[in-house]
């Protein structure tokens, strides 16, 4: 028996080379000091993985992780993450994904799966409780996501086997691959999906029906039922009038009012037709059905169909925000149904959406600018032509003509392609930069910049300026505070609130709890995850808010630690050109660039970190307990 | 005679199987959506969520079933509730109910379904879209 609750207790380690299925005791103090979910990655990628590792060779690890809350009631919780080495971008990797996956693990007796090695041929591990195998999955390769889940449920004469699995993408190892549960939830970002299929490893279905149990039932069911009473009540008005009503969709007019959001390859940060592919549209001609992840009070997410014209029979979750600025705004694309189509094969190749429509709206510059004629793209890329994009997504997803070299991502297709085409490249650390322009928003600038597995909202995007929290801000960092930090425009105190940011959402990708509830609206903060851990898993340390904000930063720190290791310095704590030299052309934020330099001279302070390497000193790491980490730096040269 | 019973609107519903795991806390003090009384199917590819319960059935199925007379209607509540004393475990009411509402606790492979909570069901509490309601029919 696991010495706390909230865990199942075993590491599942599968040696795929060796085809050889390990299961070991969760090791007490990784719970301990890293609670779950990143946090577990982070240990696990530091010991077992390093600079000589070919991301999409044997010695990678593909982790899939839960955290103590998942499994549980508590709202909204429900997800789990994937981390690996990313091939994207040759630096940590991870994808958190919602449904209903993660907890089926917990209940089946695992906190955390390792993938190693390699199979030599296609396979995928099938987990019924206590039974594991690897089965044959010769007949599963060349399926999409879709069909891969249903002939895994009918293989397995079981329709509520929850499957992950990738598509030809994923297959084909394009670097944005992601893995698809449950048809349409995904661990888009960072290639977790080529990763797999560099393993050969097709999916992995889970039953389960053993306990979650927690430390003191009666206590964490008041804590759970207080969190319950904050969603559905307390904040109604964003959780069910926005986020339920419409989804995340809701945020294209909400962001483009405020002119951050990405137009035309991040050219602009104001599209003129936002309404056109905005959660009215969406949710009124669209919209079959409103789902959730499992024990959610918020419920965004929902199942479009389309029942006529071009792309008639299209049935697909979402789109999310993400998915519509990205093959939208992004590629000025004001053609919903098209939208909505390119989201389902994204979802059926398994192709992280961000990263397909950021390479689609590179090409598309390119296209416009001369660099790249029709003759060498086989297909029109005049801006927002639907025909273009969709076309282009099955040419990447398949590596056919043009599509293979953008399948290798934005940076290293720039460098392919030459004649200048870095200067369209949108991404930071080799990621495609997410749905925000840090020109209108200057936290989101350093968010980006300094994001650990590159350019990413979800490891510390603040929508407490973005959205007018103004209460929250005053609450969290005082009201001295208050002016600098509600004002988007301005970079004051801005290293202090991304930094607060990014050790919250390590707890919360630890335990794990979903960004709507922590990022927007801001409800749980540190003290109300010291009110849940203590009655969750019996860890009283963890009543003691200095506690978790020592664990947050002693994740964060080590996710840093493995990007230093990789050759990160501070260098690459940069955003492209577009966003520090040209002015935002029109919009809101009309005439404003990123102002990087002393947002980060700030954030280096509050983390410790040396301002002229980036690199961590091993002061910093003993503090946090990772002396062992500050010895490897040393012996590579990479303490200040 | 009416009878309170757990109608559930099936189209409100969205899969979240919240009522699944407060319904197996209150009941076994753990989280185990397989050990509740209440169910929720889901075919996600359709968007599709279809909740399944007891119905408190007027002319029982389930206790016409049982050789050993094991399950009694709760004349307080009206909830049919299976004595576990008198239970030999042999499935026949889950073979007898066509609406699924007698299932197997995986752990203790005794019988288990919809016992109202004594008159308070805790699903109806926690259901985000108001789709349980104690209701007479």
């Amino acid at each position: 028996m696991f010495k706390y609750k909230g865990y199942r207790g075993t590491l599942l380690r599968v040696d795929l080379s060796k085809n050889k299925l390990t299961k070991t005791p969760l090791p007490i103090e990784l719970a301990e000091l890293y609670i779950g979910g990143t946090g577990f990655c982070a240990r696990i990628l530091w010991d077992e993985v390093g600079p000589q590792t070919d991301p999409l060779g044997p010695e990678n690890r593909l982790i899939f992780a839960t955290g103590p809350l998942t499994g549980t009631f508590f709202p909204p919780s429900g997800r789990f993450v994937i981390a690996a080495k990313s091939p994207l971008t040759g630096i940590w990797g991870e994808a958190h994904c919602g449904g209903h996956w993660g907890p089926e693990l917990k209940y089946a007796g695992y906190d955390l799966i390792i993938l190693q090695g390699c199979a030599r041929k296609p396979v995928y591990l099938n987990i019924n409780d206590s039974s594991v195998e690897l089965r044959d999955a010769a007949h599963l390769w060349n399926m999409n996501t879709r069909e891969t889940t249903e002939a895994i449920r009918a293989e397995l004469k079981d329709d509520t086997v929850e499957v992950a699995c990738i598509g030809q993408a994923g297959e084909r190892k394009v670097k944005f691959a992601s893995v698809i549960c449950d048809f349409y939830h995904a661990a888009g970002r960072s290639g977790m999906g080529a990763v797999m299929g560099s393993k050969n490893v097709k999916a992995v279905a889970v039953r389960g029906s053993g306990d979650v149990e927690v430390a003191d039932p009666e206590g964490f069911l008041k804590v759970a039922e207080e969190a319950y009473e904050k969603v559905t009540v307390e904040w109604r008005e964003v959780c069910e009038g926005s986020l339920g009503k419409y989804g995340t969709p809701n945020l294209v007019t909400a962001i483009n009012e405020i002119g951050r959001l990405p137009t035309k390859n991040h050219l602009t940060g104001f599209y003129d037709n936002a309404e056109a592919i905005g959660g009215h549209i969406l949710r009124d001609r669209y919209r079959v059905s409103r789902q959730s992840c499992l024990s959610c009070g918020i419920q965004c997410k929902y199942i479009s169909y389309i029942n006529n014209g071009l792309y008639k029979g299209t049935l697909t979750g979402g789109p999310e925000y993400e998915s519509i600025m990205a093959l939208g705004s992004n590629c000025f694309n004001e053609d919903v149904e098209a939208i909505i189509h390119a989201n389902l094969l994204c979802n059926l190749y398994g192709l992280d959406t961000i990263s397909t429509g950021k390479v689609i709206s590179f090409a598309m510059e390119c296209y416009a600018n001369g660099i790249v004629a029709k003759r060498e793209t086989g297909i029109d890329l005049s801006w927002g032509n639907p025909i273009g994009i969709v076309e282009l997504i099955h040419r990447i997803a398949k590596r056919e003509g043009f599509g293979n070299i953008l399948a290798d991502g934005v940076r290293a297709a720039a460098k392919c392609i030459g004649k200048g085409a870095e200067r369209y490249a949108m991404h930071v650390k080799g990621l495609e930069i997410s749905g925000q322009d840090g020109r209108a928003q200057q936290s989101v600038a350093l968010t980006h910049a300094i994001g650990c597995r590159g350019a990413d909202h979800l490891r510390s995007l603040s929508s407490l300026e973005e959205l007018g929290f103004t209460q929250t801000l005053a609450t969290r960092f005082g009201e001295e505070y208050v002016q600098g930090l509600q004002n988007l425009h301005s970079t004051q105190h801005k290293g202090l609130l991304v930094k607060d940011m990014e050790d919250l959402y390590a707890i919360v990708d630890s335990l794990l709890l979903c960004k709507y509830g922590t990022m927007w609206p801001p409800i749980y903060y540190f003290d109300d995850i010291a009110k849940l851990l203590p009655p969750l898993t019996g860890m009283k340390r963890y009543a003691d808010i200095s506690n978790i904000r020592m664990t947050a930063e002693r994740i964060c720190t080590l996710r840093r630690a493995f990007n230093v290791r990789e050759g990160l310095t501070r260098s690459d704590d940069c955003l492209p050109e577009r966003f520090l030299k040209e002015p935002m052309p029109n919009g809101p934020a009309k005439g404003m660039v990123a102002e990087l330099e002393p947002m980060l001279e700030e954030y280096y302070q509050l983390r410790g970190w040396d301002s002229k390497t980036g690199w961590i000193p091993r002061a910093v790491l003993k503090k946090f307990g990772l002396s062992d980490v500050a010895d490897e730096l040393e012996r590579l040269g990479k303490l200040p | 005679m009416p009878r309170e019973v757990l109608l559930i609107d099936a189209e409100k519903c969205t899969g979240c199987r919240a009522c699944e795991l407060i319904c197996s806390l209150c009941h076994v003090a753990r989280f185990n959506p397989r050990r509740s009384r209440i169910r929720i199917l889901r075919d996600y590819k359709r968007g599709e969520a279809v909740p399944t319960i007891c119905r408190q059935c007027e002319k029982p199925a389930c206790a016409q079933a049982c050789p050993t007379k094991a399950i009694i209607r709760n004349q307080k509540t009206g909830a049919m509730l299976i004595d576990l004393d008198r239970c030999t475990k042999c499935e026949a009411c889950i073979s007898a109910c066509q609406f699924r509402g007698v299932t197997v606790d995986p752990v203790t492979k005794y019988p288990i379904k919809c016992d109202l909570c004594g008159g308070n069901p805790i699903c109806v509490r926690f259901c985000a879209r108001g789709s349980i309601k104690l209701a007479f029919t």
